[in-house]
């Protein structure tokens, strides 16, 4: 285990003595869940409230010249042309018509300027934040969303990733968190083996068994570290759980103009179902697409990706708007960097962190707007630059979570959420 | 052929460079080999005169937007045909200095036009569009003769058989359609799926180049076998076909699957296939390769990320439109005047004495 002492101290920081204490004090409380980490008043406002996340991520980078932040008939601006949206003066690629139709719900970043160009470091950074350098692993977005918000009242589990290839779960997303607060992933959104209790059991009789379980559990937790048992024991829970909901898994309750209207393409497939987790109080559901590494025939690839996001995309837009649930959903559509404006041989664009773009909708970030430029050509910030620190500060703005008066407590150390020296996006908060 | 050492006797000897910035998609001969065009990414179509010893770029044509792909000549040579990625197709009269535009249509297609051709007489001109539009049009006017065709596929590539009474469609899944030229109607299905592959989210492949060959017996079809999407890896492949039957008779694979794809073709009178791969950045071949030897007779691999190649049979001139070295990288790249650059194209230029 990692020496504690050597790691640095708030006041080193910006974090204040009162938050040192109040969550210190919440540490030495000792409980599970919510409570201990943050301020009492802040979970009893997100308890209130239950805010959720639908973060939707495009492995590889999908390039912002055939997305957000389109040059068309510029030196790198590549073939497609760029099209209105439903907000006056607000222009996209041509390869996301039906994404133009919902920018009123949407905000676009297109000035983000993070480090990292590889994928092995950009990954982890972007999803992690980029917090200072505290000797420790930071949480995925979606562990710390899991432990600053809950589950909720679903019972759900917090954190689920619905993804292409195989599912488990994911205990590393977490980070200092613990275990407990990794994935759940659902490979190609199909739920864990042996979900349904065997033909042999009673529900009874499995109440029988479990209770055994709970007491094995106690004892076996009592000579160890909590951290590990109470993931081993979250993991039954959570099972148990989705025991109960196998409903998540049946794709065959879908509307069929839904399906139609999703895409029956993979990413099609795994957003309908991120629709049905949400609806079902998932605090926070990943979807994730792989292969958006267009190193060469990016432009051709662009064609065949770009639409079948912007199909899934738009359409659980529309009906998280249509709902009303865009009122405490926070969506959030990226990758760890954007590609580079200059088209190499193989026709392809490679990494760019330099200037690039994501997109966001829902609660708590304001409706049609831009924010960030980028130069007439594509290649640098002109205006607005941020990096994904910014972006995490505003990410739990939305969430009515406060990020400079909330620490994590990492065994008595309290560490900030976000990176100190950076704020949120005041222009991207409604 | 009728030498032992074919190698040597078809060897390119190259003999010129012109370099096009920013990049060109293709360069391709005029029917008299006096001229040389190039359709790139900046919406213009770049000319050059070859009648002297060194190539004299010529006024651009320009009126274009996004990335001028497709253009091709009459076979007369009096005209210029150019097409854009937003649609535009421009009728030039080359008999005029400069070079005079007789027509234009904006919106001749929906976005992207992917290839141009003109039948043997001169008289029809065919494009084809990411719209998934195949259009047969008068090209004393550029406007459609019929109803244009729909596809259920994107349209790749587009080429009339010698005959002028059929053309070939190639879709981006592999699939080539003959076609009657003068009712639109689909005469025969050629599978050519072997050039494509769902992987992951991504449509990978299809048909990258197209053509006939002298007396329209043989069709090439040519792309990759592809291995993934992303950054794109596959074998660089030409399929031949019986054109009559529709019966694959040849597979040619050209090497890793880092060379990736086969991007242009010209059946020799001799029988042999010429053809061009580029793949991953740096990665590129000239190729000679008789259909029946399961190795090609010539190879050339020191020119990076080779797009087109143009044979001018009368003359022996070959154009190869390539990508310079170093073209690609993560992040910054920034020169010693702090400015972000861009790659270019270098257009070699070869002569084929046999």
């Amino acid at each position: 285990m990692m020496d504690q002492s050597a790691l640095c101290r708030p006041w080193e920081h910006t974090i204040s003595r009162r938050q040192f204490v109040a969550a210190g004090a919440a540490a030495t409380a000792g409980t599970l869940g919510l409570a201990p980490f943050l301020q009492t008043s802040i979970a009893e406002e997100v308890q209130k409230q239950h805010k959720q996340v639908l973060f939707i991520w495009l492995d590889g980078g999908m390039s912002q010249l055939e997305s957000w932040d389109p040059k068309p008939n510029s030196q790198f601006g590549g073939p497609f042309r760029a099209i209105a949206t439903s907000v006056p003066g607000i222009h996209i690629s041509e390869l996301l018509p039906r994404s133009a139709e919902q920018m009123h719900h949407l905000a676009i970043i297109r000035s983000l300027c993070t480090q990292d160009n590889s994928h092995s470091a950009g990954v982890a950074r972007i999803q992690r934040g980029d917090p200072k350098d505290r000797g420790v692993t930071y949480p995925y977005f979606g562990s710390a969303v899991a432990k600053l918000l809950g589950p909720g009242k679903s019972g759900l589990p917090p954190y689920v990733w619905i993804k292409p290839g195989s599912g488990g779960f994911m205990y590393k997303d977490a980070g200092f968190l613990g275990p407990k607060y990794g994935a759940l992933a659902f490979g190609d959104g199909q739920p864990p083996e042996n979900l349904t209790l065997h033909e042999s059991l009673t529900p009874s009789q499995d109440d029988v068994r479990n209770r055994l379980r709970e007491a094995a559990n106690q004892r076996y937790s009592n000579r160890r570290r909590k951290s590990v048992t109470e993931a081993n024991s979250y993991v039954y829970d959570m099972a148990r759980s989705l025991m109960k909901r196998q409903d998540l898994f049946d794709s065959t309750q879908f509307d069929a103009r839904d399906v139609q209207r999703y895409g029956t393409h993979e990413i099609g497939r795994h957003m309908l179902q991120a629709r049905l987790m949400l609806e079902a109080g998932v605090t926070f559901v990943k979807v994730n697409s792989y292969g958006w590494d267009t190193h060469g025939d990016n432009f051709n690839g662009h064609a065949s990706l770009v639409p079948k996001f912007d199909q899934a995309f738009a359409a659980i837009v529309a009906d998280l708007a249509d709902r009303g649930m865009l009122d405490n959903v926070l969506v959030i559509a990226m990758s760890e960097f954007g590609r580079t404006p200059r088209i190499n041989g193989h026709v392809g664009r490679d990494h760019w962190p330099e200037a690039w773009s994501l997109a966001m909708a829902g609660t708590g970030v304001k409706k049609g707007v831009v924010v960030g430029e980028t130069n007439d050509k594509g290649t640098f910030v002109k205006d607005g630059e941020f990096d994904i620190g910014h972006m995490f500060h505003t990410w739990f703005a939305a969430l009515d979570i406060d990020s400079r008066e909330t620490a994590y407590n990492n065994a008595g150390q309290p560490l900030p959420i976000a990176h100190d020296d950076m704020q949120a996006i005041k222009d991207l908060l409604s | 052929m009728d030498t032992p050492d074919p190698a040597k006797k078809f060897e390119p000897k190259e003999y010129g460079l012109v370099t096009a910035v920013p990049q060109v998609h293709a360069a391709r001969f005029h029917p008299q080999g006096t001229m040389l065009a190039a359709g790139g990414f900046d919406a213009r179509l770049r000319l050059w005169d070859l009648a002297g010893e060194e190539p004299v770029e010529l006024p651009s044509l320009a009126g274009h937007h996004g990335w001028v792909q497709a253009f091709t000549f009459s076979p007369d040579g009096s005209r210029i045909y150019s097409a854009d990625s937003w649609g535009q197709i421009r009728g030039w009269d080359l008999t005029n200095d400069p070079a005079k535009l007789i027509w234009n249509i904006d919106d001749a297609h929906d976005g992207w036009v992917r290839d141009l051709h003109v039948n043997a007489d001169g008289t029809h001109l065919l494009s084809c569009g990411r719209d998934r539009r195949i259009c047969v049009r008068d090209t004393s006017t550029g406007e459609c003769l019929f109803d244009p065709i729909l596809h259920t596929n994107e349209v790749f590539c587009v080429r009339y058989h010698p005959n002028g009474k059929t053309f070939a469609i190639g879709d981006d899944r592999g699939t080539v359609l003959i076609i009657d030229g003068a009712s639109g109607k689909t005469l025969r299905r050629i599978d050519a799926s072997a050039l494509y592959r769902a992987h992951r989210l991504q449509d990978v492949g299809g048909v990258r180049a197209l053509t006939f060959n002298a007396d329209g017996t043989t069709l090439a079809v040519g792309g990759t076998v592809p291995k993934n999407g992303g950054s794109v890896q596959g074998t660089p492949t030409v399929l031949l076909f019986d054109e009559a039957s529709g019966e694959q008779k040849h597979t040619l694979g050209f090497g890793a699957t880092t060379h990736c794809y086969v991007h242009d073709i010209h059946l020799h009178s001799s029988g042999f296939v010429m053809v061009v791969t580029s793949g991953t950045p740096g990665q590129g071949q000239i190729i000679f390769q008789r259909p029946e030897e399961d190795k090609p007779f010539f190879q050339h691999t020191k020119i990076p990320n080779c797009h087109s190649l143009s044979f001018h049979e009368p003359t022996g001139q070959l154009a190869v439109a390539a990508t310079n070295r170093g073209s690609n990288g993560n992040g910054r790249r920034i020169n010693k005047e702090g400015e972000y650059e861009g790659n270019n194209s270098p257009i070699h230029l070869f002569r084929i004495d046999a």
